[in-house]
């Protein structure tokens, strides 16, 4: 029987090789379309998962969570410090670590933070040791400088246009582990560096400026004038203390003791001047949004899934009608009709199997192809991994294959083998 | 060995009013050696659909040993077919891609599980036919030997009637004599009935009773006394 099969498909192995290419390419479309969502889903809600809250001052919660968890560059608005000084010292708080962008190297966003937030990205670093001083720095797993390299930070980004700072060159003591998120892409250097180095001091700032916020951030004509450079001790030890008098900052990552701490928090930095909020939360009404989209595409999959079953049934009647003579013929010889049937539907289900199963190999490659472009550039690994709910979908195109296979083989056998062999 | 009753036999073809056929009692003793010719048109071929069971038959009866095989179902039908009748068509109807003797077997490969006598039968028939090469493709053999291959396969399930349609009439005469020489001494040695359509008077004449059809009747019967 697959004798028969396979001598049939070496006949036409050009028109067999058409049909699993047609099949392939759409079963590939849908497969990546899939597997690509669930890959930027679960990889930014991986990358969110060490953030559980973020405060910062009142403006668009959306920017909030992309510039602290994907380290995004957009201007945001500052608090005062006195709310990091607060958080630092409640007692609900495992963790409150600020974060300051606004500078570059290489391309990589450098942020001010401390060494708490380094440790609980990456418990242990990978080489090096912490920074101690402030002209020090440690880099994320992705960026390509080795402890000992000079780092010249750059006000904004290359391609902002923005003006290499000169009162500093910070050196790189340490490179933390792989943490499958955007700070993979980081330079992490002391927040006291950041605020020293655009002339932020937390006694000035607050003597005239009374908590409004001093425009700093990754934009860069904003007050590039008007900010003073200020001279920078780079052997200055560091200073992780933070207290009313600090210098304001964009955003601070807590770290709570508890889910219901997390709550309260959340709850007490809504109001007023500053916004508390889960980046996970954020990010799964980025999803709505996101799920709408990945509709639209699945839809077009099916779209062009409708289109190549249409004409995968032209070529299957072509198929039996260039063989209706073969098939009168082996009902003259009297093979039964079980094992036509079997015939037909065999050799045009192993096309279909054949189809899906190279669409399925080939959806995958390519979405591991966008995801791996996609990490290189953002640094979020994005997972393309099958779910149980893709056996399903494999279920339903061969239950598809299976019967719109059947339906030439049975046509077959409506006329009587003479008439089939007349044709 | 089989027997041949026909009775009341009509067929008809849409859109025509004459039968294309009619015969109203035909006998072919067991073990009989028929000839059937005429002008094409004649009816010869739906004659052979008929008794082949190939062809739906609405009107008359067909029997061979007294089994009416108008009565059976399609599936039926082909089973018959596949358990008595032998067929070699002028097309030969071989399968490309398959040699020489995956063809001979096919039809029981494609029904069952191939027997290790029956493999024996194969290749012994093969070789009463003259085909050497039997893992040779079909396609690359001459049509000479292609018909004797279908001859083969015809007698690989020792049917009691072997049933050939113009078995020589795309063959050169060379061919066609030893195709025809090939299917009288293998029907006589299995002791198979045959039934040759056929317009080579050479074969006709070799066989032991000759019909000639015209318009779908039988006009001239050379056993018509001897068989009754």
């Amino acid at each position: 029987m697959m004798k028969f099969i396979f001598a049939d498909l070496r006949r036409f192995w050009s028109g067999a090789l058409a049909v699993v290419v047609l099949i392939a390419l759409s079963v590939a479309l849908s497969v990546t379309v899939t597997l690509q969502e669930r890959a930027v889903r679960l990889g930014s809600a991986r990358a969110a998962e060490k953030f559980d809250l973020l405060v910062g001052a009142a403006g668009s919660e959306t920017q909030l969570a992309l510039s602290a968890v994907f380290l995004q560059p957009a201007p945001l608005p500052l608090m005062e410090g006195a709310v990091l000084g607060r958080l630092a010292n409640d007692p609900r708080v495992e963790l409150a670590a600020p974060v300051g962008f606004g500078d570059s190297a290489y391309g990589f966003p450098i942020v001010g933070t401390t060494t708490n937030l380094i440790s609980a990205l990456s418990p242990s670093l990978a080489q090096g040791a912490h920074f101690a001083r402030l002209g020090e720095a440690v880099v994320g797993s992705d960026v390509a400088l080795s402890p000992g390299a000079q780092i010249k930070p750059m006000h904004g980004t290359a391609e902002a246009g923005g003006e290499t700072h000169t009162a500093i060159a910070y050196k790189v003591t340490g490179r933390m582990a792989p943490t499958g998120t955007a700070w993979d892409r980081a330079i992490l250097v002391p927040i006291r560096a950041v605020w020293q180095l655009h002339g932020m001091h937390g006694e000035e700032h607050h003597d005239h400026e009374s908590g409004e916020a001093q425009s700093h951030g990754a934009e860069p004509r904003d007050h590039s004038h008007e900010h003073e450079h200020g001279h920078l001790d780079a052997d200055a030890p560091l200073d992780e203390h933070f207290d009313a008098q600090s210098p304001g900052v964009p955003a601070i990552l807590v770290k709570p003791k508890t889910v219901a701490d997390a709550y309260r928090l959340r709850q007490e930095y809504r109001t007023g001047a500053t916004l508390g909020v889960f980046p996970a939360e954020v990010l799964t009404r980025l999803y709505a949004t996101l799920g709408d989209a990945r509709s639209l595409l699945l839809a077009i999959a099916l779209g062009t899934q409708a289109i190549v079953i249409a004409a995968i049934v032209l070529v299957t009647i072509m198929h039996v009608g260039s063989r209706w003579r073969q098939i009168g013929a082996l009902r003259a010889l009297g093979t039964p009709v079980r094992s036509i049937i079997a015939l037909v539907w065999g050799e045009l289900f192993l096309l279909f199997v054949a189809g899906i199963a190279s669409g399925v190999a080939l959806g995958y490659a390519a979405a591991s192809a966008i995801s791996a472009r996609l990490t290189a550039s953002t640094a979020i690994r994005l997972p393309v991994d099958f779910a149980p709910d893709d056996l399903w979908l494999a279920i339903g195109f061969l239950a598809v294959a299976a019967f719109v296979s059947i339906v030439p083989a049975l046509a077959a056998l409506r006329s009587s083998p003479a008439a089939a062999l007349r044709a | 060995m089989l027997a041949l009753d026909v009775s009341d036999l009509q067929m008809h073809f849409p859109g025509l009013a004459a039968p294309v056929l009619a015969i109203e009692r035909f006998h072919l003793p067991a073990g009989g050696q028929l000839a059937i010719t005429g002008a094409s048109g004649s009816g010869k071929s739906t004659f052979v659909n008929a008794i082949t069971g190939l062809e739906n038959v609405t009107q008359g009866k067909i029997s061979w040993n007294g089994m009416d095989i108008t009565r059976l179902s399609s599936g039926r039908r082909d089973a018959f077919r596949a358990r008595n009748i032998g067929l070699v068509m002028q097309d030969f109807h071989l399968f490309p891609g398959l040699s020489a003797f995956d063809n001979v077997v096919l039809p029981v490969r494609l029904a069952r599980r191939l027997t290790v006598e029956e493999r024996e039968r194969a290749l012994a028939l093969l070789s009463a036919t003259g085909i050497n090469r039997v893992g040779q493709k079909i396609e690359t053999l001459s049509r000479g030997e292609m018909q004797r291959v279908a001859v083969a396969r015809a007698l690989l399930q020792r049917p009691g009637v072997i049933v050939a349609d113009e078995p020589t009439a795309s063959l050169d005469r060379h061919a066609g004599n030893e195709v025809a020489e090939l299917l009288l001494r293998l029907s006589a040695e299995q002791g198979t009935t045959l039934v040759v359509v056929t317009h080579d008077a050479f074969l006709a004449e070799r066989l032991g009773r000759r019909i000639c059809l015209e318009s779908g009747r039988v006009d001239e019967d050379s056993g018509e006394s001897a068989a009754q």
